[in-house]
């Protein structure tokens, strides 16, 4: 009985967690944070390539949902290493959200001085 | 005989003048117009040089800015500052022409052109190959130095000042060498009228002596019809002798002054000119009262005359010449054919004419004129195309008794 109550107790606090994260933090930090290459300096890869916002986050779904070689934006060197991702499996309306959320996260916009 | 040709060098001087002054407004428009036209190519040049030289040095100090935005784009957001330099200022854009960081004084900016002109700074659009923080467009913003533009202006005043005054003389030079030809030709005409005037004088004294002393007592109607033609005809050419003599010989005369009534003379011109008159069935309405004039009787004479004679010119068949004479004026109107507003001014010219149908030798006016001149007599004209012309003569108040 008290294993059980353990285990209940156990699923409610990781559910908890996890629906307390948004889409962003559930399906890219997860994997990003073990990567060398944090998200802060992907994203300046991608700034560096297309600039703008409008181009930005359509070129980051394009990849995702089509990921490819040839589209990524990142060394040669680091793709050898840790390859292609995989085609992501959010909806539509999840991947914008994400991407948006990315965006914010990482603009340069607000933070120079 | 110098004296004589002086008279006549006055008499189309103003014409030559008139002419002179019409090239050369023209002429001084042209120029104006070319002058201003090279300021503005030289001004627009002196400004591509100023924007040349100013693109040469902002190019540098861009390439300068490129490096610091890749330094900050490698280490941010560890490092955040935007940088600065004293010797400009800057702004970046990305690629959807969307702001993302500036320092600029003045932020109007426009990416289409690579330097241009904003208030007075003047900003220099660098286009990256690299996006660093997201930019593709380097907006570098510095004073414009006015000084390019003061030296431009003194030496387009200066420069077209010269140039104004070296053109206005070749002008003159010009004008002179055209207007020969026409000086020619009015002193071939001058020359001829003063040939001629001298062999008409004999034939028309005695044609008009004879047509006076014929009996017409015993001649038929239709003879006296005939002579009465005769009549007119040798008193129109005595009257244009007379005004040929005038302006060949009247000049040089000294003028003998003397009180002269000139309702009797008014009178008596009326009556020389009735039988002209009578041919185109004009009438004469006269309004005179007494009033006398300080003038040489033979240039009022001439002065009436040939006031009267324009009247009968240029009147309609069956029309009428008003007379009206009063103490400090002398009225003539007739029902002609009138003249146009912007021919009026014009008509006392030497060989101007009201049409060319009437003929003459448009004298006439230019000999009253000059009377006019001489004893300060005030000639006003006003005229209705197809109604009319109306001369006043205002007599001067010394002149009057």
């Amino acid at each position: 009985m008290k294993n059980i109550i353990k285990t209940i107790v156990t699923i409610g606090i990781f559910s908890t967690y996890l629906f307390s994260q948004n889409v962003f933090e559930r399906n890219c930090l997860v994997c990003h944070e073990h990567f060398p290459a944090s998200l802060q300096r992907m994203f300046m890869s991608y700034l560096k390539v297309y600039s703008g916002e409008i181009t930005t986050k359509a070129a980051l779904k394009g990849y995702l949902q089509n990921p490819d070689k040839k589209l990524s934006v990142m060394s040669d060197l680091f793709i050898d290493r840790f390859g292609i991702k995989d085609k992501t499996d959010l909806t539509e309306k999840e991947l914008e959200e994400a991407i948006n959320i990315y965006w914010d996260l990482y603009n340069v916009r607000n933070k120079l001085r | 005989m110098s004296a004589l040709k002086n008279r006549d060098i006055s008499l189309y001087l103003n014409s030559e003048k008139q002419s002179l002054r019409r090239f050369l407004t023209l002429y001084i428009f042209l120029v104006l117009a070319l002058i201003s036209l090279l300021s503005v190519s030289y001004y627009k040049s002196q400004e591509k040089l100023m924007f040349s030289n100013q693109r040469t040095v902002l190019s540098g100090y861009a390439t300068e800015q490129v490096k610091r935005l890749k330094i900050l784009h490698h280490y941010f957001p560890t490092r955040y500052k935007y940088p600065r330099d004293r010797r400009f200022k800057s702004a970046i854009y990305d690629i959807e022409r969307v702001l993302i960081f500036s320092t600029l004084d003045n932020n109007h900016v426009n990416m289409d052109k690579v330097i241009y002109r904003a208030g007075n700074k003047i900003h220099f659009v660098k286009t990256l190959d690299d996006y660093y923080l997201g930019a593709m467009y380097l907006i570098l913003e510095i004073d414009e130095d006015r000084a390019w533009f003061r030296d431009t202006i003194w030496n387009i005043i200066a420069l077209g000042t010269i140039m104004l005054i070296v053109l206005a003389i070749f002008g003159l030079f010009f004008v002179r060498l055209f207007l020969k030809p026409m000086k020619n030709s009015i002193e071939l005409l001058d020359n001829f009228i003063k040939d001629t005037t001298h062999e008409l004088n004999t034939p028309i004294s005695a044609i008009l002596a004879n047509v006076e002393m014929m009996d017409k007592s015993i001649m038929s109607e239709k003879n006296i019809k005939k002579l009465a033609r005769i009549n007119i005809a040798a008193k129109t050419v005595s009257h244009l002798y007379q005004d040929l003599t005038y302006l060949v010989l009247g000049h040089q005369r000294i003028s003998k002054d003397e009180w002269i009534d000139l309702k009797k003379l008014i009178l008596n011109r009326v009556d020389y000119f009735y039988i002209l008159s009578k041919s185109k069935k004009i009438s004469f309405q006269l309004d005179l009262e007494d009033s006398k004039l300080l003038i040489d009787p033979v240039k009022i004479a001439r002065m009436i005359d040939n006031l009267i004679s324009n009247a009968i010119k240029y009147n309609k068949r069956n029309g009428t010449i008003q007379i009206v004479l009063r103490d400090e004026y002398v009225l003539i109107s007739d029902t002609g054919i009138g003249i146009n507003s912007d021919k009026v001014n014009s008509i006392f010219d030497r060989y101007s004419r009201f049409t060319n149908s009437a003929g003459g030798f448009g004298i006439g006016l230019n000999i009253v004129k000059s009377i006019a001149d001489e004893y300060n007599l005030k000639i006003t004209v006003s005229s209705v195309l197809g109604e009319g012309t109306t001369f006043r003569v205002e007599f001067p108040k010394g002149n009057k008794k």
